[in-house]
């Protein structure tokens, strides 16, 4: 039997093709239209300085000289992995990452656990919640550089007067002390933003099934660790994630609180990236932008084959 | 079909809208006006509304002209001003610093002002240091508002409470003064110790001032023979004695002090010396816990041999290149250097005047400001120098000069250690320059 005897015969419809065709052209002409100012925008805006950046990477482009920009290979990305700074900054780097993003994903989990019953001025609580968010990082830095102040700040008042110190704690003076201070500062940013996401995914675990966990007589911490959060372990990666990214990105708050000192050991991979900025040295700069770009780019694939992994499940 | 039309028309418009918005305003308009675009880069909302007044007096002057004032936060300003001069677009007259003149000049940003100076009016009214900085390499780039000079901001009340009869003279003199003051258990601490950004900016200002016999006066990194200051056998003693005052009369956070840490430390009455640029003087006057009877200023402090070295800075108005508009635009800038404009922005804004005569002026013979009179009066112990803060590797040395400082205050680095550093990278970019 060929198939052509068990597929049953397509009924030949009328279509009216013509008419298709000049609806499809006109209706993609009005979307491209409507988006021709965005992609204008992200063009001009977003992949144009992306590819100067790239293009910058490979040539000596200093500020001193911009007459002259040859064509130097490799060597600007030479520079930078040669130069004894690179191993402390990289290390620094991981420091500020991992330091940074466990406590923000446990502090904000539990405060989106705090937040996910309904309560009285439930509202008025997540907006304060919140509140950090919409604040500039390099604000914050410059909030905490105060609050972190030997003599003036109130970080050591408090401890002070609390019994927990006997002596003020030179915050940003220390090298230890300082990659402590600066994280607390990004920690206290950050939460916000997991507590946003994560409470948004527990609003989303429906009711009936933590009931019908309940009815067999599943505990608290239990539905917790067998319902919740496997059923938003998602978002907590897509959170994990993004913040892994920004955090990596982001020098502001430790360009505000320590401009990468005391002696380098607050330098992170994008404050040095900076200092070759306003050394003049575009080229350089551009090379460790250009780096980062890659690693992160590798991150986000790893962690799109493990989204994908999950998804199939 | 009319809603397409629509659409794509809309659409364009904002493309359109968005191409506009890359322009700038510029350019003799075809009924004769002019509109300049001027852009400040030192920004303050105290000073940009003088500069704004200043600009409006031009504007009544000379009817015709408009001037748009483009004031970038100060952080951004040197790059935002960058890619404005790169682009040849939106800049007329623009703010020059002596650290950023050489990058701008030697890409042809700058318009030499050689041939219009000299025939100023009032270019004969500018101090001899005001003409003088003009002047590089043959050609004038920017003409200087005034001049950043240090001073030591102390304690009257402190000092005579230890038992001395008057503000320190050298930086032995500091030392011993600022010790005896210290006393942490009441939060009184002798000097506001300046560990983080610009940090290396006072211990050098200490060799220059044990140096100071035989320093090269215009190369004031230099000494007549050619060396660095930081092979001089004085430079170990002045950074032993600048660095005890860390270890015998600062606080230990003074490792991480920049400006803001150090002036407040001196307004909220913790710290008893200060030295600093005149511009702190507008601050510590309106200091709510110390009163004008209990602070003065003093001369900046000598070496061994009783002389110190000014490391003047400075910074002015200079013409874009690419200006449509050079004529008007020379014209502000002499508007801006004439003698009531120039005077009024030094004191508005706590500058060293660079008009000849203006220190005769009651503002400037008293309070804080009689040391900087005092200091220019007397220029043989005094003497003015030139740093050279206009080398394509300044921002790279005040990087690393700031991290081996604090690497020092941190302990993992000795005074010989980054003398021999600073030694060394000074020898070899001279001689990569030759």
């Amino acid at each position: 039997m060929t198939a052509t005897a068990i597929r049953p015969a397509r009924r030949q419809e009328q279509r009216p093709p013509v008419r298709r065709t000049r609806f499809g052209r006109r209706h993609a002409l009005t979307i491209l239209a409507f988006l021709s100012p965005a992609i204008v925008f992200v063009c001009w805006f977003t992949y144009y300085p992306m590819l100067q950046g790239v293009h910058m990477a490979f040539r000596d482009w200093n500020l001193w000289d911009l007459t002259s920009t040859p064509w130097v290979g490799w060597a600007n990305f030479a520079t930078i992995l040669n130069d004894p700074v690179f191993p402390v900054v990289a290390r620094n780097t991981v420091v500020w990452v991992v330091g940074s993003i466990v406590p923000q994903l446990v502090i904000g989990f539990l405060v989106a656990l705090g937040l996910w019953r309904r309560f009285r001025f439930r509202g008025v609580y997540q907006a304060l919640v919140f509140y950090p968010w919409a604040v500039s990082g390099f604000l914050v830095g410059m909030l905490f550089r105060w609050m972190f102040n030997a003599e003036f700040g109130v970080a050591n008042d408090l401890l002070l007067k609390a019994g927990v110190i006997e002596a003020p704690l030179p915050w940003l003076a220390d090298p230890a002390l300082a990659m402590t201070a600066v994280i607390i500062a990004n920690v206290w940013y950050g939460v916000t933003f997991f507590a946003i996401m994560i409470l948004a995914a527990l609003q989303s675990v429906p009711d009936e099934v933590l009931e019908a966990a309940a009815i067999d007589g599943a505990g608290t911490v239990r539905r917790l660790f067998s319902i919740v959060i496997p059923y938003i372990s998602t978002t907590l990666a897509l959170t994990v994630l993004l913040r892994a990214i920004w955090t990596f990105n982001s020098p502001e708050i430790i360009y505000a609180m320590t401009a990468g000192g005391p002696a380098g050991r607050t330098h992170i991979i994008t404050t040095w990236m900076i200092e070759y900025t306003q050394q003049g040295s575009y080229g350089l700069a551009s090379a460790i932008g250009l780096s980062v770009m890659v690693v992160l780019l590798v991150f986000c694939a790893f962690y799109l084959m493990a989204m994908r992994r999950v998804n199939q499940r | 079909m009319n809603r397409t039309r629509t659409g794509l028309t809309a659409s364009l418009a904002t493309v359109g809208l968005l191409a506009l918005t890359a322009c700038t305003p510029g350019g003799a308009a075809a009924d004769g006006t002019v509109r300049l675009q001027m852009v400040e880069s030192l920004t303050n909302p105290a000073r940009t509304e003088v500069v704004r007044e200043l600009l409006d007096e031009f504007e009544a002057q000379n009817p015709g002209v408009t001037v748009d004032l483009v004031s970038p936060p100060t952080d951004q300003a040197d790059q935002k001003l960058q890619q404005m001069l790169q682009s040849g677009r939106g800049v007329d007259v623009l703010e020059v610093r002596d650290s950023t003149v050489g990058a701008f000049s030697n890409n042809g940003w700058l318009y030499d002002l050689s041939d219009d100076v000299t025939g100023w009016a009032g270019w004969e009214d500018l101090t001899d240091n005001a003409q003088a900085v003009t002047e590089a390499d043959g050609s004038r780039y920017f003409v200087p508002y005034g001049f950043y000079g240090l001073s030591l901001f102390y304690r009257t009340d402190l000092v005579e409470e230890a038992g001395f009869d008057g503000p320190p003279k050298s930086w032995e003199d500091l030392l011993e003064q600022a010790t005896a003051i210290q006393d942490p258990a009441q939060n009184t601490y002798g000097y506001a110790f300046r560990g983080g950004q610009n940090g290396f900016a006072n211990v050098v200002a200490a060799i220059e001032a044990y140096t100071i016999d035989d320093l090269d006066v215009e190369d004031a990194y230099r000494l007549e023979d050619g060396s660095t200051i930081f092979a001089a056998p004085e430079a170990q003693d002045a950074v032993d004695t600048y660095f005890s005052l860390f270890e015998q009369a600062s606080p230990p956070s003074a490792v991480s002090w920049g400006y803001p840490e150090m002036v407040e430390g001196f307004t909220n009455g913790s710290t008893a010396f200060l030295l600093q640029d005149p511009e702190v003087i507008a601050t510590v006057a309106q200091s709510t816990t110390i009163d004008e009877s209990q602070w003065s200023t003093a001369p900046l402090l000598t070496g061994p041999t009783g002389r110190a070295a000014q490391p003047l800075a400075t910074a002015g108005w200079g013409v874009a290149e690419a200006s449509e508009n050079k004529e008007a635009a020379v014209d502000l800038v002499e508007f801006l250097s004439g003698a009531e404009p120039a005077t009024r922005f030094a004191q508005e804004n706590s500058l060293v005047p660079i008009i000849d005569g203006a220190g005769e002026d009651p503002f400037y013979k008293e309070g804080p400001w009689s040391s900087y009179v005092a200091m220019t009066e007397d220029p043989e112990t005094y003497v003015n120098v030139v740093q050279p803060r206009g080398v394509s590797w300044w921002t790279q040395w005040e990087q690393k000069a700031d991290q081996d400082l604090q690497a020092v205050l941190l302990g993992s680095m000795t005074t010989t250690e980054l003398l021999a550093e600073w030694d060394t990278f000074w020898t070899e970019k001279y001689a990569a320059e030759q």
